[in-house]
């Protein structure tokens, strides 16, 4: 999948993957490749600083904390970034569902 | 082992190219070490030998000149975010400081005699330079909050360390031109008053190095959000 078109919805990307909990940056990145089928192949080294400008807007914290007996920086959702996740959820729903009525091949409705 | 080098190369390489807080660089460098020794570790176990493993984590983190970009931007923008605050707490603080100073040794200022009132201008500048400290923490303060409001908008970070970059150097420069103006307009209305009170003469002298110490800041906001 091509990187540009990835880059503009990072963001939300990130902040879906962080809806189930917090994580730390290598499994936000493992987590972002196993639910997209590993379509999403951005080079890893950029996840971060997007991570740390989401951290900016004041929609995800982060902190170091102990995972698995080693010292890591991990990341969750604030309260502004969930709701920002579900703005951009119900966008995208609306975005899918404009381009699927026309790229999606069913029957064209009837010339009146 | 010769492949033991390559996460360390790849971190020593993007380490030179970052200019910025020390504390914040050293943050995001530990993280990217985690990283890539999280992925050598996936690839090692997947089967490739140590070197290998490391190469192509390397490789999946990104080619390091475009890293370092995104890296840098970061730098830049908690510099410009710490300058701002800076402002914003230190130029009202010798402000009020100055003044109570003031009070302490001179009191109410005398009358300016024997040639009356100052001039206008004079007053002018004087009211100028009273309120210039809190222009600067409005504006520090302004910039801070639209910085939060323009991140979530997906400015981005090389950006937004450039609008805090440009509201510190103009921050700085009106309240360092509101100093030294009022200093000069003294001298030459009466130059006696700069030199009424040693203590306050020293109080100037410190505001003038305080601000001088901000101005270095500034500068260095626009240097690193120079990508």
């Amino acid at each position: 999948m091509k990187s540009d078109a990835l880059r503009g919805h990072l963001d939300a990307l990130l902040l879906a993957t962080l809806d189930g909990g917090q994580l730390h940056g290598y499994a936000i990145i493992e987590a972002l490749q196993l639910r997209s089928g590993g379509a999403l192949d951005l080079p890893t080294g950029t996840v971060y600083p997007a991570l740390r400008r989401l951290e900016t807007a004041g929609l995800v914290a982060s902190e170091w904390s102990t995972v698995g007996g080693r010292q890591r920086r991990t990341y969750r959702l604030t309260k502004a970034g969930q709701r920002a996740l579900a703005t951009e959820r119900t966008a995208w729903r609306e975005f899918t569902a404009a381009i699927e009525g026309v790229l999606g091949g069913g029957p064209w409705p009837a010339q009146t | 082992m010769a492949g033991a080098d390559v996460i360390d190369d790849y971190l020593t390489a993007l380490d030179r190219r970052l200019r910025g807080p020390e504390h914040v660089k050293e943050d995001l460098l530990a993280e990217a070490r985690d990283s890539l020794d999280d992925a050598a570790a996936a690839y090692r176990d997947g089967g490739l030998a140590a070197e290998d493993a490391q190469r192509r984590a390397v490789a999946d983190f990104g080619p390091v000149n475009r890293i370092a970009r995104d890296y840098q931007g970061l730098l830049a923008l908690a510099h410009g975010v710490r300058t701002l605050w800076t402002l914003l707490l230190v130029v009202p603080l010798a402000r009020v400081m100055w003044e109570l100073n003031r009070s302490f040794w001179i009191g109410s200022w005398p009358a300016f005699d024997p040639a009356g009132p100052p001039p206008d201008w004079y007053l002018l500048i004087a009211r100028a330079n009273d309120s210039a400290a809190w222009i600067v923490a409005g504006a520090a303060l302004g910039a801070l909050a639209s910085g939060r409001l323009l991140a979530r908008r997906g400015w981005s970070t090389v950006k937004l360390a450039r609008l805090s970059g440009l509201v510190a150097v103009g921050a700085v420069g009106v309240s360092l031109f509101g100093n030294v103006s009022i200093m000069i307009a003294t001298a030459l209305v009466d130059a006696a008053r700069l030199l009424m009170s040693p203590p306050v003469g020293l109080a100037s002298l410190v505001s003038l190095v305080i601000m001088l110490r901000l101005l270095v800041l500034a500068r260095r906001c626009v240097v690193f959000s120079t990508i």
